[in-house]
């Protein structure tokens, strides 16, 4: 475990190479919620009307929470840097050292995106605020467990995105399949709760990654509620042995026939 | 004591084949047709505790084939390896903490962090403890002459330093061979020079038996004592460098400044490389002529200059790959 840790901690000390573009990537973020913090004043006639059950103030804190997830994991450059990786026989140099490359990639990202994702948060909380004036009624305890599942939720994005990429040992582009995901994400648990759909597919979408990786946290965050929380982390486990056990099928079964060109 | 035991090793690969143009990108989604490569065939050789060997070939050969299958990067399909009486394919992990890999055209070091930051990283990922960790670095520090450079980001560093850096990286959990896939790549003499003689001091101080691979006659030259040359996937010499040199070393050049025009031509033994009148170079073949019979033909009366050399070891290789070709 140690040496993941340190993959970790190496990658954050990398990263922090790259603090001020990460604040320049702020601007990307504040244009997205200020976007939506007209639309949804557009939609509400008042603030203390229920759309969904939702007021107006937790549909733009769910949305602040699901976007700052979202947002910092910068699940695009990874996957297609694990697609390259897998066709251009790169991966070939991570197989003889001796780490498991799933765990290697996890730590990896998760050091990568972490200051993206401190720094997001504390200026999330912050322009949340200042449009708001409040903050959702959260005591430590709770803001804490929000946490975990907001970090539970990036390892399983992180290792349904390794996988995705993974997909090009068999396939000559995984990026394709990326885009679906990202758009199903996107649509259905960023922009919208799953309360916003309709009662047919909602049982569908809480069994779905929409539940475990923005939903779920995004949910606590405007609605904390212990029954709730441990539902949603009961379900991130689950998807965590599964992500992690998928990418090891795939990666072990890939390497196999992993064909790297010579110099 | 053998540490690396190759026998019969066989590696295929199969190419997806696609027609030209429109036509043929289409049919190749619809009907796909591959060729098979048999990049490395019956490949069979043994290495010695603290040897240097230079294994060797042209491009395609089938060289980094064989060495990622000693690392246990790619699967044999025949054939058996054992690398410090490790099977790669069934226990990748273990030999990992046994090798060190530096590939020259691929780097392992993180370009954001400095030299030293790098090698403790490496020292983690091998579970070493950090004070053997510190200590480690401390000595090859001084060993790789990194001292200038340890805390600058590797990014700002020279191709050289940089190289140095990575052999470092790879020997910070003392591996007992060292795999050097074209170290000395896209240096210049000086620093390739050095980065020799510190593989050198490495082989002493430590007994790492090094597998060089390298396009760079300077490298194998200087660095082996024994070469494996490999061409269309087979071993087609194992020999000592002194073997070889003495074996193809039977040609002469011989390159004359004349006080008067000679008119040489071709015959046994003698093979004319250049002539323009006053400056004359034949090649010599010791087995047909000696060299005193060749400097006859010159006229010894009539040379104001000469200089009696070897074949380029550069050239002897190149007509080994070449005389495989034609077989």
């Amino acid at each position: 475990m140690r040496k993941y840790l340190y993959i970790f901690k190496t990658e954050i000390m990398s990263n922090l190479q790259y603090i001020f573009n990460i604040l320049v990537g702020f601007i990307g973020f504040f244009i997205v919620l200020f976007i939506f913090l007209n639309l949804w004043n557009y939609m509400y006639d008042d603030p203390s009307q229920l759309i969904n059950g939702y007021t107006k103030n937790q549909m733009i804190w769910y949305v602040i929470i699901t976007e700052i997830l979202w947002m910092t994991l910068e699940g695009r450059t990874y996957c297609k840097k694990i697609c390259n990786d897998v066709r251009s026989g790169n991966i070939a140099y991570n197989i003889n050292k001796p780490y498991n490359y799933i765990l290697y990639s996890l730590s990896n990202h998760l050091g990568s995106v972490s200051i993206k994702f401190i720094v997001y948060i504390i200026l999330g909380m912050i322009m949340g605020y200042i449009f708001m004036g409040s903050f959702p009624n959260l005591n430590i305890l709770s803001i804490l467990a929000i946490l975990i599942t907001g970090i539970l939720a990036t390892v399983i994005s992180i290792l349904l995105i390794t996988f995705i990429g993974l997909c090009s040992f068999i396939i000559e582009d995984a990026n394709p399949f990326y885009w679906l995901y990202s758009k199903f994400i996107l649509i259905l648990g960023t922009v919208f709760p799953i309360e916003y759909f309709p009662k047919t597919i909602q049982p569908i979408l809480t069994f779905s990654p929409v539940y475990v990786v923005s939903y779920g946290p995004a949910k606590l965050f405007v609605d904390f509620n212990i029954n709730n929380f441990i539902s949603i982390i009961i379900a991130q486990i689950i998807y965590i042995i599964i992500g992690y056990f998928i990418c090891s099928l795939m990666y072990k079964k890939g390497v196999r026939k992993l064909n790297v060109n010579g110099g | 004591m053998k540490v690396i035991e190759v026998k019969k090793l066989s590696k295929k690969f199969r190419v997806k084949l696609k027609e030209k143009g429109l036509k043929g990108s289409l049919k190749s989604i619809i009907k796909p047709k591959y060729k098979e490569i048999k990049a490395v065939k019956d490949v069979s050789f043994e290495v010695e505790k603290g040897e240097m060997v230079a294994f060797i070939g042209p491009n395609g050969a089938g060289k980094s084939t064989t060495i990622k299958m000693m690392t246990g990067i790619l699967y044999p399909d025949n054939g058996s390896i054992k690398v410090l009486d490790i099977d790669p394919k069934k226990d990748r992990k273990k030999l990992a903490y046994q090798i060190g890999t530096v590939f020259g055209q691929k780097e392992q070091l993180w370009t954001h962090l400095t030299p030293y930051d790098n090698f403790k990283f490496f020292g983690a990922i091998y579970d070493i403890p950090d004070i053997k960790v510190e200590k480690k670095i401390d000595e090859l520090k001084t060993l790789f002459e990194l001292d200038e450079f340890i805390n600058t980001p590797v990014r700002n560093l020279s191709l050289g330093q940089r190289i140095r850096c990575e052999i470092v990286a790879s020997l910070i959990h003392e591996p007992k061979i060292l795999f050097l896939d074209e170290p000395t790549i896209g240096l210049d003499p000086v620093v390739k020079e050095n980065i020799r003689t510190l593989i050198k001091r490495m082989n002493k101080e430590y007994k790492t038996t090094i597998f060089l691979t390298s396009h760079d006659v300077g490298d194998i030259e200087k660095l082996c004592k024994r070469v494996i040359i490999i061409n269309n996937g087979q071993v087609v010499l194992d020999d000592t460098m002194e073997n070889l040199k003495y074996h193809y070393l039977n040609k002469k050049i011989i390159d004359a400044k004349m006080k008067e025009m000679v008119n040489l031509d071709d015959e046994d033994g003698i093979t004319i490389l250049k002539d323009k009148g006053y400056n004359i170079k034949i090649e010599v073949d010791t087995n047909k002529k000696s060299v005193s019979d060749a400097l006859k033909l010159l006229n010894p009366d009539n040379i104001i200059d000469i200089n009696i050399s070897n074949v380029p070891l550069e050239d002897i290789i190149s007509d080994i790959y070449i005389k495989d070709d034609k077989q």
